[in-house]
């Protein structure tokens, strides 16, 4: 009996080499995605003279400043005015894409209608067309309509560019959703908007936190259609910005207020992605059927 | 009186006229009639895609009705939406709302329906007593085992206070222990509610035990209906009376000779009465529970053993008669059967149930 005497062996003790293994490997990569970003926030404290030179060290040698920050706020309208017309763009974007692909991915998963899987099939192959190949065309488009040189237009062109992966993420969402939900929701009285709102919504809210910040990242970092489109100084986004202050006031390149630029742009996308990351990851049927 | 929401009404019935359903061509049910009393509990059995699932589905208007009306309470139904029809469903796979509480669950029907908040929550709060959840009222489905979520499912079809119930093999995603007791729980229920339920099985042992009447279905047609033990002791065909029972009913292939004669092979044994007269090719059928082993004297036909299964109580013994066709006997516990021992069997005159060729009953 000398098993029940002696100790179990406590498993958290002893070391596991695979873990050990893993946790270098994941400290490494992390490091390696981890060195650009902390590059661009130590430039950006540089001196003005200081980020015209090579780049080694990373940290600035003549001491910190928040210089850079200063004349990037002194560019044109303020910092907090370009931020807004790329929040409006971006917003807009993410908005305007839910609304649309949850619509359209409902109504592909759960309605027939003719022509149904030829339609499906044409909106997902324009993810093949690059889409600088239409932006002549999209230009001719929107100035037609008076919408060049607006941000609405932008919101409009951002949304289309979203719409075909969008609504293949909501369509498979609403696949993933079992029938017998939808069935017992309309015995009990559920049906037409009330139905996808209270019921169907809930059920998908990880497809539409995932098409909605991909939305948002994507019309957030999108640089040419906006080049193209705004002419307007009053009406850049954030990227068209950067160029912009790129050509400071001495005619030389100012590195410094375009990574104070890009520390801007930055930290919005960071807490929205933090904010949001556990609805993005926690599938919301576990538990619903068997 | 039930003790649930206090509502003395009486149950109400409901019936099918000549109902059809198509999928496109594919036929899936043709002409079923049927009359359910208030406050029956039928069971629809059937062999797989029979068409049991689809019926059932038709009388919660999930499905469109292709011909034919569907009562209840004698107010054709067949063109309302599900939830103005009376009924409640509950689903093999519980379909329960994953972002709800349980409280929330059961409640969900009367809170679209815009009933008063202290009438909905006496309601789930009733059916959780019922259904001993009041524990798990502020869980999610997520946080319950399969059986817990299936009464969250009951609840909810509760709370509804519907006319009819409607179950469509609830209890199959379980396993066997906890099937037995929720079967039982379903039965208290029933008695409990006295309300019409309708239940959709594979389970011979839910449907013989449940059963007020059993409807068995086979290829989208009734075949019969009738309580258990009309269906076990006096089936209208081979069909019926081999789905019904377990194991099987046996068939053997037999002739009429004379008025009161059958021939079994090279056996002969007494013919059972028929209103007709009968004579030529016949099948004999016998359950296994009605078999047994001749005594010295009497006449039985022979069987070679191939293998037996003992079972505790009883031992299934699986053989051939002469002309290979198979045959099986249940013997009492204590009868040595080794396989290659050749058996005489004999039953009563009363348990032999005649069919014709076709396999229409002959009684
Ligand atoms: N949406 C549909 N489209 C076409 N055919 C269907 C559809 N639903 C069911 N069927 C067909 O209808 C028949 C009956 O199906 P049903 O689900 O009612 O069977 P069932 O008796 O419930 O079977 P099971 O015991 O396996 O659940 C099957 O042959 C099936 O293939
Ligand atoms: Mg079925």
């Amino acid at each position: 009996m000398t098993g029940t005497l002696t100790a179990p062996t406590p498993r958290g003790g002893r070391i596991r080499y695979h873990r050990v293994l893993f946790h270098v490997t994941a400290t490494l990569v992390a490091l390696l995605f981890l060195a650009p970003i902390a590059w661009v926030v130590l430039a950006s404290f540089r001196q003005a003279t200081d980020s015209l030179k090579p780049p080694l060290p990373p940290w600035p040698t003549d001491g910190f400043t928040a210089d850079s920050y200063v004349r990037l706020q002194e560019f044109g309208q303020s910092i907090l005015h370009y931020t807004g017309n790329s929040a409006f763009v971006a917003i807009g974007t993410a908005v305007l894409t839910i609304i649309v692909s949850v619509l359209a991915g409902y109504g592909f998963s759960r309605y027939r209608f003719p022509l149904k899987g030829l339609v499906f099939v044409l909106i997902l192959s324009t993810i093949m067309i690059p889409f600088q190949s239409i932006l002549t065309p999209l230009f001719l488009l929107l100035a037609k309509m008076g919408l060049q040189n607006k941000l609405i237009g932008l919101v409009l062109i951002y949304t289309t560019l979203q719409l075909p992966f969008s609504v293949f993420m909501m369509r498979n969402a609403f696949d993933a959703v079992p029938k017998e939900i939808e069935e017992a929701a309309r015995i009990d009285g559920m049906k037409g908007i009330a139905m996808l709102t209270k019921v169907m919504i809930p059920l998908v809210k990880p497809g539409i936190v995932t098409v909605g910040l991909f939305a948002f990242l994507n019309a957030w970092n999108e640089f040419l259609a906006a080049l193209v489109l705004l002419t307007d100084q009053d009406k850049f986004t954030l990227p068209v910005l950067m160029t912009a202050v790129r050509y400071g006031r001495f005619g030389s390149v100012d590195w410094g207020a375009v990574q104070a630029g890009v520390m801007v742009m930055m930290i919005p996308c960071l807490i929205l992605f933090l904010i949001l990351q556990r609805s993005y990851i926690r599938g919301l049927t576990a538990g619903a059927v068997k | 009186m039930n003790r649930m929401g206090g509502t003395a009404r009486e149950p109400a019935g409901l019936s099918l006229k000549r109902v059809h359903k198509s999928y496109g061509a594919h036929e899936v049910l043709k002409d079923i009639s049927l009359d359910i009393q208030g406050g029956e509990f039928v069971v629809f059995v059937g062999p797989s895609g029979c068409g049991k699932s689809t019926l059932l589905r038709l009388i919660a208007g999930l499905e469109d009705i292709t011909a034919g009306d569907v009562y209840i309470s004698d107010t054709d139904v067949t063109e309302r939406d599900p939830s103005d029809r009376g009924i409640a469903m509950v689903f093999q796979t519980y379909a329960l709302y994953p972002h709800m509480t349980v409280a929330e669950n059961m409640g969900f029907g009367l809170r679209a329906a815009r009933r008063p908040r202290t009438e909905i929550e006496q309601k789930v709060r009733q059916a959780a007593e019922v259904l001993r959840l009041t524990d798990y009222l502020d869980r999610r489905p997520g946080q319950l085992s399969g059986g817990q979520r299936q009464r969250v499912a009951i609840g909810r079809a509760i709370v509804r206070d519907p006319d009819v119930f409607l179950f469509d093999e609830p209890l199959s995603n379980l396993d066997a222990e906890l099937r037995v007791g929720m079967r039982i729980e379903i039965a208290r229920l029933h008695q409990e509610l006295r309300n019409t339920m309708i239940y959709v099985t594979h389970d011979q042992t839910e449907a013989m035990t449940l059963a007020d009447r059993i409807v068995v279905l086979r290829d989208g047609r009734i075949e019969q209906i009738g309580t258990p033990s009309q269906l076990y002791d006096d089936p209208d065909n081979v069909f019926v009376a081999g789905f019904i029972g377990s194991p099987k009913m046996n068939f053997f292939k037999a002739v009429v000779q004379g008025a009161d004669r059958l021939r079994l092979g090279e056996t002969e044994l007494p013919c059972p009465r028929t209103d007709a007269a009968i004579a030529g090719p016949v099948i004999l059928g016998l359950r296994p529970e009605d078999l047994r082993v001749a005594g010295p004297e009497e006449p039985g036909f022979p069987m070679e053993v191939k293998f037996s299964e003992f079972l505790g109580g009883t031992t299934y013994v699986y053989g051939e008669i002469p002309g290979g066709t198979g045959c099986t006997v249940e013997l009492e516990r204590s009868r040595q059967a080794r396989p290659g021992t050749i058996l005489t069997l004999t039953a009563d005159i009363a348990d032999m149930r005649l069919f014709d060729v076709e396999g229409m009953r002959i009684r």
